[in-house]
């Protein structure tokens, strides 16, 4: 059996070794584009003109400071906290009580009700009608009308409903028998029990009212409501040629982000990959 | 179902609950979908309280048929076709070799599994400009590389199809990780015993992946297909923050934005949301078709591979 073994002892495993290029590469191409973030970031702008990706040797903090006080930074993030909170409470709590019932049948047509959440994935866009129902409200360019465009989410819902269905029957006949009324129960153990499913919507939708751009654009029009996605285009249109000092505009607003994602991964993935496997 | 919470006027909560929730539902998202089709075949405007007057077919004749625009039109249909079969087939296969790498027991796979995911949470426009400055002409990191090879470019602001193809190079990356992930999870639902068997038959690695690993990987195949390919007829947020509205770029998504909001540059281009309307309607007729033709193929594969 071993009468190879002085050939096979050094034999080198090039599966693993082609499996480690692949990873230093994906490192490479993900990695680069911040260090050259975070490097551009601490330079001055001569210095990035001279050379660009010059390792910065004159740790220039600076930058930091002149963005945060001239991208209006303080304000920016405030409102997009604002919408960002507002509108994933106002869903989670009104999704809940839609999902709840429909996953149980307590509601006549549940299974319509359903498709009717289903299919609006693959319905047309919705941004002329969305756009003209709000400049009717009156609500174009109001915090209000921009937080009410981002109360609803289809797919949310779809993930609610499957988990609640995980969820056993018997407990809402022995809640009922102990005198628990409906509200207090979908309240006060269903969300508990739902937790995790409950973090996973939170955060997709968090995430997807944080980072929008277009709506912003479409509907924001004073200064003053600007999210920090549009802030930062506004800076980049102003300051697009001072790299140093854009470059520490953004890091500022990825690191947060990245040390979020860093937490709450575990969510997030598991939202993606729902239903995904079993087809 | 049998409902223990109460009889009678009690009967009516759960309904009275959800109420709400489907209003707005209603009101904010389905209504508004199925009303861009009833706009579509209006002048509507962007403007409060301007006359609304039905038009009929006028919108799609003038955006099909009509002239120098209807041409631009159709470059900007093939070109959405372009990016959607570019962006999705590199994606598709770039996620699956990763995936088979990052599913083995290597050091430090976690690492690289959160940084090639890292960029789908930070957004189109910090995507967008972390890119921007990554090719940076003067002196960026991509321009020193391409020097290596006594190359230059442009980049972003280059030719037309030099930037569309940055932009495509920018979706991918940002993109990648969603595929990679749904790829993972698909490997991790496929019994060792399986490979454990294949091993003992002595099948090669390539006989072990074609054999067991492909067939069994259908779901999530057939689930990254999909989000793809639909997806990326889509997409054009990164177009908005990588070069803007220019002529010879522009993807259909794009393309209703600039005609309903105004952003087209032109005057005589702005602000026709009916106009807008109809784009939107032929988008979704496009990935309609696109995705049931997609989806058929793959039910068809689902059955004759899982029986």
């Amino acid at each position: 059996m071993n009468t190879s073994t002085s050939q096979t002892r050094r034999r080198i495993n090039w599966g693993k070794v082609s499996s480690y290029a692949v990873m230093l590469l994906l490192a490479i191409i993900y990695l680069v584009p911040l260090l050259m973030l975070v490097n551009t970031s601490l330079k001055t702008t001569q210095s990035f003109a001279i050379n660009a990706t010059g390792l910065a040797t004159e740790l220039n903090f600076a930058n930091f400071a002149e963005a945060w006080e001239k991208a209006n930074f303080p304000r920016y993030l405030l409102n997009s906290v604002i919408y960002t909170a507002s509108a994933t409470a106002i869903f989670v709590v009104t999704s809940l009580f839609v999902a709840f019932p429909i996953a149980r049948g307590y509601v006549k047509h549940a299974g319509a009700l359903l498709t009717l959440y289903v299919i609006a994935l693959f319905l047309p866009p919705a941004l002329i009608p969305q756009f003209q129902l709000i400049l009717n409200l009156g609500l174009y360019n109001t915090p209000q009308g921009f937080i009410l465009l981002f109360v609803v989410n289809a797919v949310g819902i779809v993930i609610l409903v499957n988990s609640i269905k995980s969820i056993p029957r018997e407990l809402d006949e022995a809640a009922a028998l102990d005198g628990c009324g409906y509200t207090r129960f979908v309240w006060s153990i269903v969300l508990p029990l739902l937790r995790p499913a409950v973090a996973t919507v939170i955060v997709l939708h968090a995430i997807g009212i944080w980072n929008e751009i277009i709506a912003p654009t479409i509907y924001l029009t004073s200064e003053k409501y600007y999210p920090i996605t549009r802030g930062l285009i506004v800076f980049q249109g102003v300051y697009g040629s001072e790299w140093p000092t854009l470059a520490a505009a953004v890091l500022m607003l990825t690191v947060p982000m990245i040390i979020l994602f860093l937490f709450l991964q575990r969510y997030i993935i598991s939202g993606l990959t729902a239903g995904a496997v079993k087809g | 179902m049998n409902y223990h919470f109460g009889r009678g006027f009690s009967r009516w909560t759960p309904f009275l609950l959800l109420l709400p929730g489907l209003l707005i539902y209603f009101v904010i998202a389905l209504g508004p979908s199925i009303a861009t089709s009833v706009y579509s075949f209006t002048n509507a405007t962007g403007l409060k309280g301007a006359p609304v007057e039905w038009v009929g077919l006028d919108n799609y004749k003038e955006f099909l048929l009509l002239g120098q625009a209807a041409k631009d039109n159709l470059a900007v249909l093939r070109r959405t076709l372009i990016f959607s079969l570019f962006v999705s087939s590199v994606q598709f296969t770039l996620g699956l070799i990763i995936a088979l790498v990052l599913n083995q027991r290597l050091l430090g796979r976690n690492v690289v599994r959160t940084l090639v995911f890292m960029p789908v949470i930070l957004g189109a426009v910090i995507q967008g400009l972390i890119w921007t400055l990554f090719l940076y002409p003067l002196g960026g990191p991509a321009a020193n590389f391409l020097k290596l090879f006594g190359l230059q470019s442009q980049f972003l602001g280059g030719s037309p199809a030099e930037a569309f193809f940055w932009v495509m190079v920018v979706q991918i990356w940002a993109n990648l990780g969603i595929t990679m992930i749904i790829f993972l999870a698909g490997l991790q639902t496929i019994p060792s015993e399986y490979y454990e068997a294949a091993t003992v038959d002595g099948a090669s690695s390539w006989q072990v992946f074609r054999n067991v690993t492909w067939p069994l990987l259908t779901p999530s195949i057939n689930t990254n297909i999909l989000l793809n390919v639909i997806g990326s007829l889509q997409a054009w947020q990164l177009f908005l923050v990588l070069i803007g509205y220019r002529p010879g770029t522009q993807v259909l998504g794009y393309l209703i934005y600039a005609t309903g909001f105004g952003a087209a540059g032109s005057m005589t281009q702005s602000f026709r949301q009916g106009y807008a309307a109809a784009a939107s309607i032929v988008l979704f007729i496009l990935v309609l078709i696109i995705g049931m033709t997609v989806q058929t193929f793959l039910r068809r594969r689902e059955v004759r591979i899982l029986g």
